[in-house]
């Protein structure tokens, strides 16, 4: 585990709610943009960001350190989004997706409103795979996660994984070649 | 080879996302410079991953985070107040007020349905008489229930004599 991680656990076990404080600052970013793609829209996305922290703070002083404490939260994260899918949630809006990416990447102003367009057509893409497909793939292409870090959030073996993501792949593939998006 | 293929692009997968050992990438190589199938597979992959990685990252609106964390505080602060006062809290709150009024307006009710209709608790004098009476008594009297009324009057008169007895043994 990450030595600042550790440091600011042991802090908040000693009663430092500051420490707390510190690892919401250092994580909430991450957590939001794993819930965001998961679920499609900001407040959805929001309430899960809100209820992972909540569930830390009540588990953290229980966290025996075996995992990264982002895998941990990661787990959290997804499990949550998974039970909120099998719930009704709010649908993403048409455009609202290209209004809350960044413009990494985009630097011209045509480029910019191209972009645009093809992040939410990604976008849509990635919301339309089967929840598990959609995590492994959130947490692979957008996180940056191992193989090894996925199997252990999703509960499953590294080869289930590398399946996962290639049958999502495909589909990808094949979803953004329906909508005309070709690789930049 | 088809074999060969499928796990080929298996590996794939793990090459083109990043994690994929130098040798391990120079044998996938070397399979799709002889197999076009993969080489088209490997290609579309690529290109969707590529795709998918350059769309961008999603950022929270501009004050959320303010919003956020003003929010989150509340919800621990809250977390701490004893489990009891809570539920009182969420008892009285307007929002649950009338649903709390119903299920207590029904709970009452159905105690009070249930004292009423519930069967008076059995006389032991009668249970005692009860056990004395034989089915031939039953059926050569035809007056039985008078005649168990006098045995209760009986019997109550004994236990009372039992009573009045252990009180003088006592003294």
């Amino acid at each position: 585990m990450d030595a600042e991680d550790r440091q600011l656990i042991r802090a908040f076990a000693r009663g430092e709610e500051s420490a707390f404080t510190a690892l919401v600052i250092k994580y909430r970013e991450s957590v939001y943009r794993v819930a965001r793609r998961m679920l499609g829209n900001h407040e959805d996305a929001a309430d899960v960001t809100q209820e992972v922290f909540i569930r830390a703070h009540r588990a953290l002083p229980r966290f025996d350190g075996r995992s990264r404490l982002y895998t941990w939260l990661y787990r959290i994260t997804i499990n949550l989004c998974l039970d909120m899918r099998g719930r009704s949630v709010r649908l993403p809006l048409l455009g609202e997706e290209a209004g809350a990416r960044d413009a990494k990447g985009f630097p011209g102003a045509e480029d910019e409103v191209e972009g645009r367009e093809v992040g939410r057509l990604v976008a849509l893409a990635v919301s339309q795979l089967p929840p598990r497909q959609r995590a492994m793939t959130v947490l692979r292409l957008y996180q940056d996660l191992p193989y090894r870090e996925i199997a252990r959030i999703m509960g499953c073996s590294e080869g289930t994984v590398k399946a996962t993501m290639f049958a999502a792949l495909r589909k990808l593939r094949r979803a953004l070649a329906g909508e005309g998006v070709r690789a930049p | 080879m088809r074999d060969r293929c499928e796990e080929v692009l298996e590996r794939l997968v793990e090459g083109v996302t990043g994690t994929v050992l130098p040798d391990e990438r120079a044998a996938l190589a070397r399979h799709l410079a002889v197999c076009e199938r993969c080489r088209d597979e490997a290609a579309s992959i690529e290109a969707a991953a590529v795709r998918l990685r350059s769309a961008g990252r999603f950022v929270a609106p501009p004050g959320f985070w303010e919003e956020f964390m003003r929010r989150l505080a509340a919800r621990i602060e809250e977390e701490r107040v004893p489990v009891g006062a809570r539920l009182r809290r969420w008892l009285a709150s307007p929002r649950h007020a009338l649903g709390t009024a119903v299920v207590t307006a029904v709970t009452v009710l159905a105690v009070f349905a249930a004292v009423r209709t519930a069967p008076p608790a059995p006389d032991p004098v009668a249970v005692r008489a009860r056990g004395l009476v034989t089915a031939t008594m039953t059926s050569s009297l035809p007056s039985l229930g008078a005649t168990l009324d006098i045995w209760r009057a009986g019997l109550s008169q004994e236990s009372g004599e039992d009573a009045d007895r252990r009180e003088r043994q006592g003294r």
